[in-house]
């Protein structure tokens, strides 16, 4: 156990976490690693742009203005994307807030990049 | 951390929406002047139906050539489905009234993606969008001098033969002021 541990840390680097959930990146496979509603899930970068597209989607407002009694999951289906989420509301505000968190970071890696080796250097 | 992203395309999200949005924008267009080609081959003016055809191919490879800019660059360009497509028209008149501001919100789109390219200092695109611009140019003056063709000859008698017979003939230098 403590093994697997040692070996995430030095293999992925944490992008954002929030309590729900985590993002971590993985240089060497170039691809992200999504931790959330109790699984791991990993995504290149067309599929995290998919996934980020789909989640950002979700009308959240009308989801909760609907007054049917239809119950309040969504499936979130990425085409030719292995991974499939079944998510509550609650569950669709905080992967949204998940993923916000992680592209505002991808861009802040983007600018330190940039900064540090890009433009200075 | 590497920055994946950025290696993986030279353009941000937000350009990319927008460059997706002036595919559609362009793809309409094409459309739109179909649609006018076909009402003015209809109602017999046929030096306008051809110049209609002729704008409709160009708005055709503006679009391509947005839509292959957004491939070559990483990101994905989308195909855009077009709907509504106009079938009458009230007047020759309204035509050329239309066609002038479709190129306005053309250009005044194209400014917009060039605002937001400064903004995060994309001079690549912005050199891309260059060309456009150039292109606009020529494109409102044709479209302004279609219409002032109205203004200059009348429709009374046989005014709208005379317009249509000087519409194939409009043609813009390369210079301004040529
Ligand atoms: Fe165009
Ligand atoms: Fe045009």
């Amino acid at each position: 156990m403590q093994n697997t541990t040692l070996e995430v840390s030095t293999h992925l680097a944490e992008v954002y976490s929030t309590v729900k959930g985590a993002v971590y990146q993985s240089d060497s496979e170039k691809c992200w690693y999504v931790d959330f509603a109790g699984k791991m899930a990993k995504f290149d970068y067309r599929n995290i742009l998919k996934l980020k597209k789909a989640i950002y989607a979700i009308d959240i407002e009308e989801i909760l203005l609907n007054s049917s009694k239809t119950a309040d999951v969504e499936i979130v289906f990425i085409c030719a994307c292995e991974h499939c989420y079944v998510l509550t509301l609650l569950e669709i505000i905080s992967f949204k807030e998940l993923l916000e968190g992680t592209f505002v970071m991808l861009s802040l890696n983007q600018i330190l990049h940039d900064r540090l080796y890009r433009i200075a250097a | 951390m590497k920055d994946i992203i950025r290696v993986k395309s030279l353009i941000s999200a937000d350009v990319e929406t927008l460059l997706n949005q002036q595919i559609k924008k362009e793809a309409q267009s094409s459309s739109a002047y179909l649609s006018m080609a076909s009402w003015c081959d209809r109602n017999g003016f046929d030096n306008s139906a051809e110049y209609f055809f002729k704008q409709a191919e160009e708005e055709r490879q503006h679009q391509m050539k947005f839509f292959r800019y957004v491939l070559d660059m990483g990101g994905t360009a989308l195909s855009p489905e077009i709907t509504n497509v106009k079938i009458e028209y009230n007047s020759f008149r309204e035509i050329f009234e239309e066609a002038l501001d479709q190129e306005i919100s053309v250009t005044q789109s194209i400014k917009n993606i060039a605002a937001r390219c400064h903004k995060e200092q994309d001079y690549v695109t912005v050199e891309f969008l260059n060309w456009f611009f150039k292109e606009q140019r020529e494109e409102e003056y044709k479209a302004r001098r279609a219409l002032e063709l109205f203004d200059l000859i009348g429709e009374e008698g046989t005014g709208r033969w005379e317009i249509d017979k000087h519409v194939g003939k409009i043609h813009y230098g390369n210079e301004a002021g040529e």
